[in-house]
């Protein structure tokens, strides 16, 4: 009881922040050689890297026999990435508003639909899903995909919308029902400004979950036109006949970039999402 | 609303353009062409399609057509997602017109319809069809009609690395004879361990690299079994021997019981095998006839002959020398137009010819498929194919074409890994590959 | 109303479209798919009438006679087959020479019959040779027949007369589709591996979930807590990022700490131990990497919702305690951990739904090995139904694989809605016209 009669200033930090430190160091590591093994050249055997090298980058410019272009798996991701987004923010600010303010038939059943699905264990039902793609003529193509991705991460758009919409006060829409605009301008043009934070938030987590999506476009998209650059860099290190962890690891950083940009940038929007809990 | 008439119009009215000027001119065809297991050295599976096509094309000119063959080639630098991908693709009516694949997927995709015979859409007593060695068409066919045809051949050897030998007291002339010896039945795989131990105890390899087999899955695992006497297929019936898995499994435990294989072996990195097989880290191992092109051209081990002597699989307790050949063929897969199938088995054909084949065997060090191809000169003067074929195709087993292998290979292959692994007993993992082979496969499979 | 009511039906069809097509569609499928022994050779869409050799070999215990006569392979050179050639529209000559030499011949192979056409003096192109040859076929072996009625109807014209049960039986072994059957799922309840994965995936479920999920996202929640907020930002960061780099390359990421060549090995090869691979060494230390890998993802979520529950405390019981001479264990103690049950209840019901469902960093980590000591229920059913090295995949076992963690989903969420009290997120719409 040493402590006793401590004010809060005086507990003393820097033991929290060395063992934070400590167990926060593997993580730190392993990011930090991510991107150094990308420029440097390491004798087998050492830690430190002793030359620096741009040949890891090659895969820029230099397509290698069999494998799909950088740039193209590149823009694929870019589509797909950006397709899924739309497709989810669109479809969930419209079904979050209906969730949230209109009474429609089934409306109960369908929101506890949505919550049963927004932690619904829905890659067990890839080979079904798979069934359906093939049914309606989109196996291997990256509309397929991008659908899929889309309802698959869509009830949760819809439940962070819905939430958002219930916070919005109803006398905004009281007031422009009352000057005689239709529902769907009132939602348009008086709702929807109020929930951009939410758009933004669903937009930005859709965009992070698409981009990193591995195991869909795999399954579903496997065809080199179609790749993405999860399924690129996951058979380039599949492929023994070229195991270079720095090219992995550069590739890597190619495609992590992007990541680190949008979290950089809006990590506030995603703190929400991330906390409010999401798959993964 | 109003544009979808419009642009229905539109489209009829640009089929009818297309087809007429089919007619009118050349006639534009797109052959694709996937292959599985397909590294740097095996990139004529592919090439050879496309050479194949150029030569179609001269053809079809004398003739007085107008041809162009496109061809698309798609490798995959494995297996699994090559499989996953093609099944699915040819389940989704989207596969590729040529596949060339491992011969076991005959059973079962021909059962399900993916693929048609080839012997539909060629004259199998042509050149250079008819050449081709017997057994190699044997295993690409299923129920007597001929799928597929082989694209090479190749056996899976015992290795030994000679120095090492050379270190626990084999002579020059000892190690020159081994081969013979190995092929007469007087060095067995009991031998093997023996070696492989002696090797560890005096330091010149590792512990865990005297004996050091293939890191995955794959038929090499079969020969196992065939080496201590276990058979796959009798009369159309999938056979478990259960002594002979028993010991085969047997074997895998006693070596890592002495230490001479890793336990956590299977799974390891690929590249790292390749580089410790190549520079002499692994005393005893056991892989393909290709490996002497992956070890010579990737992994710089120029003096091939002067450090490694290979052999057939030595004979286990209650079985015999054997080899493994797993030849992939090229498959003609379902739901094309009639005539582009037609093209592309004349392809298929054209690229099993000799000179073409070549290409292929001796850049992948794989064997010939034909007579010819072993008497042309890049095949003949290249040491390690001529050394290859004589000491073990004829000696070759295949797995068979069966529609359930696939299913007894999984259970088989879960098995081994948990003798191998220490996680059951040798003696509860047959009990339970008995067990799931009876209620999975049932009267499918003899089990003694 | 009524126009709010449209609207709200409009605007709510595209997720209820893409809700049905890809969530309840596929749950549908996956519940028939069970209940079948599909697989690679069965095909998915159903299958044809094939009489092949082993079908034959199974016919014959029931009627061997009709099974023996099936099995003769023949190509008869008959009139029939002539007017069918004479009717291809091929040169004249060759029906003529054909009627010449060789009506009557019977040959035994496809091969023997097509030497023979290929020996005329008007030898045909290989095509037409196939054509011509196709026209004396008189064996039903290895045709495939896409319905039963095209079946029976050749046999018919070969003159096989069959009762109907004899028919029943051969429509029976030729068929080459799947067949209903509840087999699966005795499978799953009988096989010791099976066995094996569900314990895999309990003890996978509940270490990441208590070590990390919760425990561990605690530790990080408090420490955070208790130091300036320029580190407590810093280290929040450091930790989401698991949770927001794309899961291959965090895979790779361990894959280079822990690889025979990677960094640990490389490390302890100072100390003098041979390199080695950290994560597959054996299945113990595989399981580390695995919780690890899992666990630092899982953290910050939990480290996020305790921290923002540990917001709602009023600072003033943070004050009021500390006057009172609390110690800091005191604090969490007292204060923090009693406003931590809700939040941990939420972390783990969402948290143990997630992780029965993934796989993807183990699949790319461990591939659920060595030797399957870390493949768990979801892994194991894509590996079922989606990974055969002999091009067979079992799509009906691994249909039924997912039907488990489907039905255990849908159990858990529904369970999950009473706790969190459904009927208050439910309530009703705040505007009404």
């Amino acid at each position: 009881m040493a402590e006793k009669s401590q004010p809060s200033a005086n507990y003393s930090t820097w033991p929290v922040i060395l063992a934070l430190s400590i167990v926060s160091a593997p993580l730190v590591l392993m990011y930090a050689y991510l991107f150094i093994d990308t420029i440097t050249d390491t004798a087998a055997g050492s830690l430190i890297p002793d030359s620096f090298t741009l040949r890891h980058w090659r895969f820029l410019w230099e397509t290698p026999a069999g494998k799909p272009n950088i740039w193209l798996v590149t823009l694929n991701t870019l589509i797909f990435a950006t397709s899924v987004t739309t497709v989810i923010v669109l479809v969930s600010s419209m079904a979050g508003y209906v969730l949230s303010r209109l009474n429609v038939p089934g409306r109960g059943f369908f929101l506890a639909g949505v919550m049963v699905l927004h932690a619904f264990p829905s890659v067990t039902l890839i080979i079904a899903i798979f069934i359906v793609l093939q049914m309606i003529g989109l196996y291997n193509s990256l509309i397929g995909v991008i659908l899929v991705k889309a309802a698959i991460d869509l009830p949760l758009g819809i439940w962070l919308m819905k939430g958002f919409y219930d916070t919005v006060p109803w006398e905004i829409e009281m007031a422009g029902v009352v000057d005689g605009a239709s529902r769907f301008r009132v939602w348009r043009s008086l709702v929807l400004p109020q929930v951009r934070p939410g758009i933004m938030a669903v937009g930005l987590f859709s965009f992070l979950t698409a981009w990193s999506e591995f195991i869909l476009p795999q399954v579903l998209a496997p065809g080199s036109k179609v790749q993405v650059l999860s399924v690129y860099l996951s058979a380039l290190i599949a492929d023994d006949n070229n195991f270079d962890f720095g090219t992995f690891k550069a590739v890597g950083v190619f495609y992590i970039i992007p990541v680190l940009i949008v979290y950089a940038l809006f990590h506030k929007y995603l703190m929400n999402i991330y906390g409010g809990g999401s798959k993964g | 609303m109003n544009i979808l008439p419009t642009l229905k119009c539109m489209t009829v009215a640009a089929a009818i353009l297309a087809s007429t000027s089919v007619l009118a001119f050349a006639k534009d065809i797109t052959i694709s062409v996937w292959s599985g297991g397909t590294g740097p050295n095996d990139t004529y599976r592919l090439d050879a399609i496309e050479i194949a096509a150029q030569q179609l094309e001269r053809e079809a000119a004398i003739r007085g057509e107008d041809l162009k063959i496109k061809v698309e080639k798609t490798p995959y630098s494995d297996w699994e997602s090559f499989k996953q991908a093609l099944t699915l693709a040819a389940e989704a009516k989207k596969a590729p017109n040529i596949v060339a694949t491992g011969h076991e997927d005959i059973g079962p995709w021909s059962q399900a319809g993916l693929i048609v015979p080839i012997e539909d859409y060629v004259d199998l007593d042509s050149w250079p069809l008819n050449d081709i060695y017997e057994n190699l068409m044997e295993i690409a066919s299923f129920n007597g009609v001929v799928y597929g045809i082989p694209q090479d051949a190749e056996s899976r050897p015992m290795f030994f690395w000679k120095p090492h030998m050379k270190a626990i007291g084999y002579s020059d002339a000892d190690l020159d004879a081994l081969p013979q010896k190995v092929q007469d039945g007087a060095y067995s795989m009991a031998n093997v361990l023996e070696d492989a131990k002696k090797m560890q105890d005096k330091g010149l390899v590792q512990p865990g690299y005297g004996f050091y087999p293939r890191t995955s899955n794959g038929p090499d695992y079969w020969q196992f079994y065939t080496s201590f006497g276990g058979t796959m297929e009798e009369d159309g019936k999938l056979v478990f021997d259960k002594a002979a898995m028993t010991r085969a499994y047997q074997f895998f435990a006693d070596a890592v019981k002495d230490g001479v294989t890793k336990k956590n072996h299977i799974g390891m990195p690929g590249d790292q095998w390749w580089k410790e097989v190549a520079t002499g880290k692994a005393g005893i191992w056991h892989g393909g006839t290709w490996h002497y092109a992956r070890l010579v051209n990737q992994e710089g081990l120029t003096d091939f002959f002067g450090n490694v002597v290979f052999s057939l699989m030595p004979a286990g307790e209650g079985g015999k020398a054997n080899t493994l050949t797993h030849p992939l063929v090229y498959l003609l897969t379902a739901g094309h137009e009639k005539e582009d199938m037609a093209i592309a088995a004349q392809l298929i054909k054209i690229a099993s010819e000799p000179r073409i084949n070549v290409l292929h065997a001796v850049k992948s060090a794989h064997l010939g498929i034909s007579k010819a191809e072993s008497e042309i000169d890049l095949y003949s003067s290249d040491r390690w194919a001529r050394e290859a074929t004589e000491r073990l195709l004829p000696y070759a087993n295949a797995m068979p074409n069966n529609a359930d292998f696939g299913t007894y290979w999984t259970i088989m292959w879960k098995g081994l890994e948990a003798s191998w692994t220490g996680a059951k007993t040798v003696e509860a993992s047959i009990g339970d590959v008995e067990t799931e082979l009876k209620s999975t496969l049932g009267d499918k499979i003899i089990i003694r | 109303m009524n126009t709010s009511r449209m609207l709200g039906l409009v605007m709510i069809a595209p997720a209820a479209i893409m809700i049905l097509l890809f969530f309840l569609m596929p749950v549908v499928l996956t519940g028939v798919f069970s209940m079948t022994n599909m697989t690679t050779a069965t095909g998915i869409s159903g299958g044809a009438y094939q009489i092949a050799p082993h079908s034959l070999n199974d016919l014959k215990s029931t009627m061997p006679d009709i099974a023996e006569q099936m099995a003769q392979p023949r190509y008869a050179i008959d009139e029939a087959g002539m007017k069918a050639v004479e009717g291809l529209g091929l040169d004249a000559g060759i029906a003529t020479e054909l009627r010449a030499k060789h009506i009557g011949d019977v040959f035994q192979t496809r091969r023997e019959a097509e030497r023979m056409i290929k020996g005329l003096d008007q030898r045909p192109s290989t095509p037409d040779v196939k054509k011509i040859s196709e026209q004396f076929n008189r064996s039903v072996v290895n045709s495939r027949f896409s319905s039963k009625e095209e079946l029976f109807s050749a046999l018919d014209t070969l003159g096989f007369k069959l009762t109907d049960a004899q028919k029943d039986s051969v429509a029976d072994v030729t068929y080459t589709g799947w067949n209903w059957t509840t087999e699966n799922f005795s499978r799953i309840a009988s096989s010791p591996d099976m066995a094996r994965v569900l314990f895999n995936t309990l003890l996978y479920v509940a270490l990441v979930l208590v070590l990390f999920n919760t425990a561990y996202a605690m530790l990080l929640m408090i420490w955070t807590h208790y130091m300036p907020s320029a580190p407590a930002t810093i280290f929040r960061s450091i930790w989401l990022l698991p949770r927001i780099t794309p899961v291959v390359i965090y895979v790779l990421m361990w894959k280079w700490l822990a690889w025979d060549t990677g960094f640990i090995s490389v490390l302890m090869g100072k100390f003098g131990y041979p390199p080695k691979n950290y994560m597959l060494d054996n299945a113990y230390n595989a399981w580390v990497f695995v919780v690890l890998i899992n666990g630092f993802i899982g953290a910050s979520m939990g480290m996020l919702v305790f921290s923002s529950a540990l917001k709602a405390i009023p600072k003033s019981q943070f004050f009021a305690s500390e006057v009172d001479g609390a110690s800091r264990w005191q604090q969490i103690r007292y204060i923090i951990l009693p406003q931590m049950r809700w939040p941990i209840l939420f972390v783990t019901c969402y948290q143990t739904l997630s992780l029965l469902a993934s796989f993807n960093e183990i699949l790319l980590s461990t591939r659920g090995g060595p030797g399957k000591a870390t493949e768990v229920w979801s892994l194991a059913a894509y590996h079922t139904a989606l990974n055969n090295y002999a091009g067979n995949l079992e799509y009906g076992l691994g249909a039924a694989m997912a039907l488990v963690l489907v039905v255990i989903g849908i159990v858990l969420s529904l369970g999950y809605l009473r706790i969190f009290n459904y009927g208050t997120l439910v309530s009703r719409p705040l505007i009404e016209d």
